[in-house]
């Protein structure tokens, strides 16, 4: 059982969720996948287009009140285990949007979220790294 | 046709890729991470929590003296903290290792204190706030800094005039 | 050893079984990481499309409410024995030839149709209006790109046919043999339009950029495979690997199957198969962008059968 976790563990599929985002922590995500200097295809993840195939989620955006039943729903549809992962400071904190009537944020007084990662927006090597938590998180969950 | 030439090249120049996170990575000379606060060049004339975007800085007043904090989970590292701050009495780092788990959320915070003292001349109760530059007609010794920092506002103003006039 | 256990282990092991999932698995895992070479990145490890699938056994299977529960989870399951039962009917050039029990290259042309129909029946039965329109798409893409592999087919047959001094043979060991006799045919000139058809059709087959119009993750959440998680999407995994395996098999088969006899033979015929895949697959992933449904079924009713209905009459009359 534990080769199996070992083995599974080389191969996290990540999901994107834009949670009403300003788009910069989007672009720093595709940065991740796209560009050759960050290859994250390394660490064996793929971004899947689909949430029932994901296993680390990414969220970015402070959660705006038009899209949180639908944040909701979307995170219920993802197969455990998986492993959240916060992806700027608007889904940490509320970031510049804090106290704004038009934001639930932080998220995580609706959805449990396993690793932060604090930047507006973060770098790609900050990304990575987060990511990298988030795969030790999830090797124990499996 | 061009794009198989520059599949080949591709091919042959071999990957581009950073080693992190197995390896180091680049850190830009003006990248402007983690968040520095030095309690002893502050003048407490908080206009870095006035100007924070995020509402990332807060100042409080404790027993001990007037405390500075700034989550770095509200941070957007835009670095008009220090750029209005007229001592450097906060600075922005190079440090953007800053993921965390869950569990470390509320423990991603910088913290100060300036304490509260007894004026050395009045004995009032007064904050040791690092001394303003209009205070002195020439540059301060370490030693002059340190003892108008035992003085309170009033006595400052003071002492400064004395010494001036003299 | 009677003929039943030989024809099991055939479709079992090998050529068939695990033996075509392990080559197929292997052949993904190189056309990522020379993808992702291509694009100067350092890419997956070579593994990694074993790790993918251990992974997703241990992942939870959700099945939406609107589903239908016996289609939706059988599907996969037909797909996957289709492709074994594929691989087990095609010849390894040298070392193995197919029980003609097993069937021909009918046979194995209808179960080539398989994994398409149950993309198809996933993607309908799924419930998802995602589904419903991969399903839409595989459908036209494989009305579009059945003719031509059918006329290549023909061309083939009745090329091998004529020479041998009879009609049309449909059987895949006599094409192989007959090549490796008289010389492959992708020497000779006559048979490169039905050559060029063929290498149209299996990107197509193969639902790769930029055929994978059915299941693009960027417009349609991967269309028919939106709703699976877990093992069941391991299985259409599965599949795709040892489709792979079967479609790069029937290209050399059909074209190029020389080579030296018994295992040698076999490390030949992997070496053809990932040219093909390195050359087919990831040179063409990485240059080209995704077609529109309508332009894939345009191009594929006009050039790929235009260069196979050339192909028919150039083996014919050559």
């Amino acid at each position: 059982m534990n080769l199996i976790s070992r083995i599974s563990a080389r191969s996290p599929w990540l999901y994107r969720i834009n949670a009403g985002s300003c788009n910069g922590c989007d672009v720093e995500l595709a940065t991740t996948a796209c560009i050759p200097r960050y290859d994250v295809e390394r660490l064996g993840c793929k971004y899947c287009g689909s949430p029932r195939h994901a296993d680390i989620v990414l969220i970015t955006g402070p959660l705006t009140v038009r899209v949180k039943d639908k944040v909701l729903r979307l995170y219920g549809e993802i197969p455990d285990p998986k492993v959240t992962v916060a992806v700027g400071i608007c889904p940490i904190s509320g970031g510049v949007f804090r106290g704004s009537y038009a934001v639930c944020a932080p998220i995580d007084q609706y959805i449990p979220i396993d690793v932060n990662v604090p930047g507006c927006p973060p770098r790609p090597q900050a990304i990575l790294e987060g990511v990298a938590m988030a795969i030790e998180i999830w090797k124990e969950r499996l | 046709m061009g794009f198989l030439g520059v599949l080949i090249r591709n091919l042959v120049a071999g990957p581009s890729t950073d080693p992190f996170p197995f390896g180091e990575t680049f850190t830009p000379a003006t990248l402007r991470g983690r968040v520095e606060y030095h309690p002893a060049d502050c003048v407490a004339c908080r206009a870095c929590e006035q100007v924070c975007v995020g509402g990332a800085i807060r100042f409080d007043k404790t027993p001990e003296g007037l405390r500075f904090l700034l989550w770095h989970d509200s941070c957007t590292f835009c670095g008009l903290c220090a750029f209005y701050c007229p001592t450097e009495g906060i600075t922005l780092t190079d440090d953007w290792h800053l993921a965390h788990p869950q569990s470390r959320k509320f423990a991603m915070v910088e913290e100060g204190t300036i304490p509260t003292i007894r004026c050395a001349a009045c004995g009032a109760q007064a904050l040791a706030t690092a001394p303003a530059a209009a205070l002195f007609d020439h540059p301060p010794t370490p030693a002059e800094v340190e003892e108008m920092r035992s003085y309170c506002p009033r006595c400052r103003r003071k002492v400064a005039a004395e010494r001036k006039a003299s | 050893m009677p003929e039943s256990l030989a024809l099991l282990l055939s479709v079992a092991v090998f050529p068939g079984g695990v033996f075509a999932l392990g080559l197929g698995l292997a052949l993904k895992g190189v056309d990522r990481r020379l993808a992702a070479r291509l694009q100067r990145r350092v890419g997956p490890p070579l593994m990694q499309p074993f790790f993918d699938l251990v992974k997703l056994t241990r992942k939870r299977t959700m099945i939406p409410d609107v589903a239908c529960r016996a289609v939706f989870l059988g599907a996969p399951l037909a797909g996957v024995v289709a492709m074994l039962l594929a691989a087990a009917l095609l010849p390894v050039p040298g070392l193995y030839e197919p029980s003609p029990a097993l069937g021909d290259l009918l046979v194995l042309f209808y179960l080539l149709a398989v994994p398409a129909v149950v993309l198809m029946l996933a993607g309908s039965a799924s419930g998802s209006p995602f589904g419903a329109i991969g399903f839409s798409r595989e459908m036209m893409l494989m009305l579009a790109y059945e003719i031509p592999i059918v006329l290549v087919i023909v061309a083939v047959g009745l090329k091998t046919g004529i020479g041998r001094g009879e009609g049309m043979t449909l059987s895949l060991t006599e094409i192989v043999r007959y090549q490796r006799a008289h010389g492959a045919f992708l020497l000779d000139p006559a048979m490169w339009p039905a050559l060029l058809a063929f290498l149209a059709f299996f990107p197509a087959n193969l639902g790769i950029v930029p055929f994978d119009i059915a299941e693009a993750e960027t417009e349609v959440l991967e269309g028919p495979l939106l709703e699976y998680s877990g093992p069941a999407l391991g299985l259409f995994k599965m599949m795709s690997a040892a489709k792979a395996v079967v479609v790069l098999g029937l290209g050399i088969c059909l074209f190029f199957p020389s080579g030296p006899d018994g295992l040698p033979g076999l490390a030949v015929h992997a070496l053809k198969m990932l040219a093909l895949m390195a050359v087919g697959v990831s040179v063409l992933r990485v240059s080209a962008g995704r077609m529109r449904i309508d332009q894939a079924f345009g191009f594929f009713l006009k050039w790929p059968l235009a260069l196979a209905v050339a192909g028919v009459a150039a083996a014919v009359l050559a």
